[in-house]
């Protein structure tokens, strides 16, 4: 799994790419948790570059949107997979998610 | 039985895309859509993150085997371990309507496979087998 930080408009936003599953996810929840840390106002997830997603993956952002929530932070999620959105879908994780089309979706909500 | 593969792997996290791997082609191989396959393979991924995590606790030293079978009806799928003891009632997942992190896993193994179940037989660890039914999807 690959996680590259970047700016955009101001906004930060975390590109992921390739497999998360039980053996990347803990590498993704510390570095998630690492920049929610510094308490961005908005953090966008683009994931249009996942390939796979575990449960120990979905509970990495699950966790990570309870730390942002809790400062009135916003997580969203944009460019998921179709394979991967259905597994979103299924665990109802669709209407917990501020799920976004595209990182300039995000950014204009 | 028209064909079997058995995978025999260590119980560590880095292996699993090894599983995921070797079961996205034998359901592949046996026919199935893309849509079940990826379905299949979260579900033993999932049943094999359980069993490093809940079995082994961690211990990468362990052994996973791994087993499929296709035949003109079914898949039949059974993972082994030698940890500790699995509890059927673990094979519950939560409810869904929680929302927090973890427990999932077993409902993704649940959706797809119409037998989940622990041999009671076994007496040191755990034998789970998962049976899908394939009908006339499957293509041998």
């Amino acid at each position: 799994m690959d996680f590259e930080m970047s700016d955009y408009r101001g906004n930060k936003v975390i590109s992921l790419a390739g497999e998360i599953d039980m053996h990347s996810s803990p590498v993704l929840r510390e570095k998630l948790l690492a920049v929610i840390r510094d308490r961005p106002q908005r953090l966008i997830v683009n994931f249009s570059n996942v390939s796979y997603i575990d449960s120990s993956g979905i509970a990495t952002f699950v966790e990570g949107l309870k730390h942002i929530k809790a400062y009135s932070g916003r997580l969203q999620l944009s460019e998921i997979p179709k394979p991967i959105m259905e597994i979103f879908s299924f665990s109802k994780l669709d209407k917990v998610f501020e799920i976004c089309g595209s990182t300039d979706d995000a950014v204009s909500r | 039985m028209i064909a079997n593969v058995t995978v025999k792997v260590l119980s560590h996290t880095k292996y699993l895309c090894l599983i995921r791997e070797v079961t996205a082609r034998f359901c592949s191989i046996c026919g199935l859509d893309e849509e079940l396959t990826g379905n299949i393979r979260l579900a033993v991924d999932e049943a094999c993150s359980n069993v490093i995590k809940h079995a082994y606790l961690g211990d990468t030293s362990r052994r996973i085997v791994v087993k499929y079978a296709v035949s003109k009806k079914e898949i039949r799928i059974v993972i082994e371990d030698s940890g500790k003891k699995t509890l059927p009632e673990m094979l519950k997942g939560r409810d869904l309507n929680e929302v927090r992190p973890g427990g999932l896993g077993v409902h993704f193994i649940r959706r797809v496979f119409d037998q989940v179940t622990l041999d009671p037989k076994k007496k040191r660890g755990n034998r789970l087998l998962l049976i899908r039914r394939t009908g006339e999807q499957n293509g041998l």
